[in-house]
């Protein structure tokens, strides 16, 4: 009755782009700042600063917390309902769908430990975020792989995000625009990946 | 028997519903064009398996034997397929056999693939009222939307497509891709689409379209070549139309 899955599923799909995609573009945005060193990404965190906190804290709320855990949570119910095989059909598109549940697996982890770290323990405990203090972490192996696979694994899975939702919605029908659709975000994926590898990596010469 | 050419097959076996899977292997003789469905019968014909040793034969479903009845799906070689259309030669050796477990096993190779006919029930996938006419009073359509359904109307239930969708199968209520575009067919029907909103609202409830995650096994499986990822797609305009009706217009 009243199609509750529906709508549920839509907002789903409508919360991959907005807020969430388009917090990742920011984000991605923000963090490149690294390659510029410490001061330039210094300075563009200060940017973010003047932002009221109360006016902050609501956004972080209302904007951010509840559309990602609705989207985590309903997007964890989603990944259990596949039996992902693409060992038996080994088609582009099933890799794809296998990837975005594997990768949305993953972000789940990789996402809680990011925000409850970073957020609510260091941020949350009164050290700011600076350009010093991810360096210092990012001298540990294991982080460092951490973050660049987890940011790898959110572009990815928003690049095909995008693609899926052009069906999802009807709007790409076709398997050419479809295939388009799908080469355009790969391509994106990419780009953004080497942005990322590239801020990453900039850590360590700096 | 020894200078002669034979077909390698393993395949997996289970005696009753709930019993455990076992593989057995059998050396079938080869001939020219030979397909799963006669490799089968000879089988069944003679029941001994490679070492020698005297077994129960095979048991699978099969009737039109030229991809028309749909009966034949089982997973050959890893993939969906229908037995009968599956050319030994096509496929390389051993040739691996197993039902299609999407659906439960009754024996062997045959399924029960019935969860299929309740899920057209769901989607309504009849047209209420139907007629015969003269050729000039009958409802008009357009060449090509009649092409379209013409394609549609292929669809044989084998199944291949629900056991390619990895979201089809007991973790999940998908109903598949077959039954939800199979609405699309009768929504074209010029007396069918009376009960398009309806089927739409069915489309739109749990296990209907939205349980669909674009992996698109199913269009590449089809052995009827159905563009079913295209229909899941218009299906998908559709049923958000139809949202915005349900919520504008009442
Ligand atoms: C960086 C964070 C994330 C972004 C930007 C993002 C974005 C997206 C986008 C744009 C889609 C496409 C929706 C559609 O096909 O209609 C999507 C789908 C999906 N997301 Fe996320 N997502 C993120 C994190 C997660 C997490 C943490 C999970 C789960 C634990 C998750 C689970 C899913 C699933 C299962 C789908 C497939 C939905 C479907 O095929 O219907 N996502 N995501
Ligand atoms: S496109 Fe949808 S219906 Fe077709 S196999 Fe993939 S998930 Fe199943
Ligand atoms: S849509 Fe194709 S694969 Fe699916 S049941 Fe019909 S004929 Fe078989
Ligand atoms: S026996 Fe009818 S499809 Fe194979």
């Amino acid at each position: 009755m009243f199609n509750v899955t529906f709508y549920i599923r839509r907002l789903h799909s409508i919360c991959g782009i907005v807020p969430m995609g388009l917090f990742l573009l920011e984000h991605i945005l923000t963090n490149a700042e690294a390659i510029g060193g410490p001061a330039a990404f210094n300075e563009a965190i200060g940017r973010i600063a003047l932002i009221p906190h109360d006016i902050m804290l609501v956004i972080e709320i209302f904007g951010l917390a509840i559309p990602f855990l609705f989207h985590m949570l309903y997007g964890l119910y989603i990944t259990l309902q596949a039996k992902n095989n693409p060992a038996q059909y080994g088609y582009v598109r099933n890799w794809q769908f296998a990837l975005q549940r594997w990768t949305a697996i993953f972000l789940f982890v990789f996402l809680i430990i990011h925000v409850v770290d970073l957020r609510i323990f260091t941020k949350g405990g009164g050290t700011p975020i600076s350009y010093e203090l991810l360096d210092q972490m990012f001298n540990n192996a294991g982080w460092f792989i951490f973050y660049l696979v987890g940011m790898i694994a959110a572009i990815f899975h928003f690049c095909n995000g995008v693609t899926t939702l052009c069906m999802t919605w009807g709007i790409a029908k076709g398997p050419r625009i479809q295939t388009f659709i799908s080469r355009v975000m790969m391509l994106v994926c990419l780009l953004l990946s080497l942005v990322t590898i590239a801020f990453m990596i900039s850590y360590k010469m700096h | 028997m020894a200078d002669q050419k034979t077909v390698h097959f393993i395949i997996e076996r289970q005696d009753t519903p709930d019993s455990k899977p076992y593989t057995e292997e059998f050396l079938v003789p080869y001939r020219p064009a030979l397909n799963v469905v006669a490799a089968l019968m000879e089988i069944q014909k003679k029941p001994v398996t490679k070492d020698g040793k005297k077994t129960t034969p095979v048991v699978w479903e099969c009737n039109c034997l030229e991809k028309v009845c749909g009966a034949c799906m089982m997973v050959i070689n890893g993939k969906a397929r229908q037995a009968c259309a599956t050319l030994v030669d096509q496929i390389s050796q051993p040739i691996r056999l197993a039902p299609a477990r999407t659906f439960p096993v009754i024996r062997d190779l045959q399924i029960d693939r019935s969860v299929m006919f309740e899920s057209l029930k769901r989607i309504q996938g009849w047209v209420e009222v139907d007629g015969s006419w003269e050729v000039n009073t009958a409802p008009i359509q357009d060449p090509n939307v009649a092409a379209t359904a013409y394609e549609i109307s292929h669809c044989m239930t084998c199944g291949c497509c629900l056991e390619a969708c990895p979201n089809v199968g007991p973790q999940s209520d998908f109903i598949g891709p077959a039954p939800t575009v199979q609405s699309y067919l009768f929504n074209l029907n010029p007396l069918g689409k009376f009960d398009k909103e309806k089927r739409l609202n069915a489309l739109m409830e749990k296990g209907g379209i939205t349980s669909c995650g674009n992996s698109q096994n199913c269009v590449e499986v089809c052995p009827k070549d159905i563009k079913l990822t295209t229909y899941l797609a218009q299906l998908n305009r559709d049923v958000n139309k139809q949202a915005l009706k349900n919520i504008f217009n009442k």
